[in-house]
């Protein structure tokens, strides 16, 4: 499988969100393929950027927000203007 | 000595607004607020885009455009200053705001060149110094241009920055190992952009194709435009 790229990690991470709705830490990272530590790290940059929200009660769930949701709308399109630019 | 008085010193205004208005500086100020227009909407355009992503190519395409909006601004006024003076250097009629002026025009100008290659290249050179390198050396180009003031040395500096530039250019896309419209429009708006540098900064040395670079400069700026807007909507 060839090694993916940030953009592409970000986008499968908010996919099984979403697909589930609300989702589990602990599945959550299973389903990512990630290690511990980098899932850590995007996970906290996602939270940061606000592509995500936890929903504390008696277990924490995570869910898309409204920018999450944008950014999967948009990801084709700007993976697009990123290879016709070059960049 | 004749005395300065209020109604010579309204006349003189006057005719300087009035050879403003002639074809030349409106074709200047048309030309210089279509790129700004332009450079502008690209920046602008893509903004979602970068704050979605955190791209850092997209995060250097823009400023690139916002640095060329800020040169042609640059450029407008030296042009629309010359042009009302009727003078043909504007350190002769300004000499310590002409000085400064040239010497934004000129960074911004560079820069925005360095940062369009930037954002091409920033994967293969993986270093944030060269980005204050390019700095540095678009500073120093500038100050260059202000301490030496003869067209060779202009000729002299804006060839090297020519050269390094569509060397790089020319490399990557070789490297690339498949032909690319995009570094073909890059190319040209690189020597476009010191075609319009030194129409600034000699005077009347394109006096005959001064029209031609101008539409060609638009042309380029048009389809980048044209490429962005394709992709933001």
């Amino acid at each position: 499988m060839a090694k993916r790229n940030k953009l592409e990690i970000i986008r499968d991470i908010l996919t099984i969100v979403r697909d589930n709705r609300s989702v589990k830490p602990t599945p959550l990272l299973r389903k990512s393929n990630l290690s511990s530590s980098r899932f850590k790290g995007y996970y906290s940059d996602l939270l940061e950027k606000g592509f995500v929200r936890e929903t504390l009660g008696g277990n924490k769930q995570i869910s898309l927000t409204k920018k999450g949701q944008k950014y999967l709308e948009k990801y084709s399109i700007i993976i697009s203007f990123i290879d016709e630019f070059e960049l | 000595m004749m005395p300065t008085t209020g109604h010579s010193i309204s006349g003189a205004i006057g005719q300087g607004f009035g050879r403003m208005m002639n074809l030349g500086i409106s074709a200047e100020i048309i030309y210089s607020f279509v790129i700004i227009v332009c450079s502008l909407m690209i920046f602008f355009g893509t903004k979602e885009f970068y704050r979605l992503s955190n791209h850092k190519g997209i995060k250097y395409f823009r400023r690139a455009f916002l640095f060329f909006a800020l040169a042609y601004f640059f450029r407008s006024f030296i042009k629309i200053i010359l042009f009302y003076f009727e003078a043909a250097e504007l350190r002769t009629i300004l000499p310590i705001f002409g000085s400064v002026t040239l010497f934004i025009f000129m960074y911004f100008g560079s820069m925005a060149i360095f940062y369009l290659l930037f954002s091409v290249m920033y994967k293969k050179w993986n270093n944030k110094l060269r980005v204050y390198i390019f700095h540095a050396v678009s500073l120093i180009m500038a100050t260059l241009v202000i301490i030496y003031r003869n067209p060779t040395t202009y000729l002299l500096i804006n060839s090297l920055l020519f050269i390094f530039v569509s060397s790089t250019v020319y490399n990557y896309s070789r490297l690339k190992k498949k032909s690319s419209n995009l570094f073909v429009i890059y190319f040209l708006l690189f020597i476009f952009w010191i075609f319009n540098i030194l129409d600034v900064l000699i005077p009347n040395i394109f006096k005959t194709f001064q029209l031609l670079i101008y539409l060609t400069s638009l042309g380029i700026f048009m389809t980048i435009l044209y490429k962005v807007i394709r992709k933001t909507g």
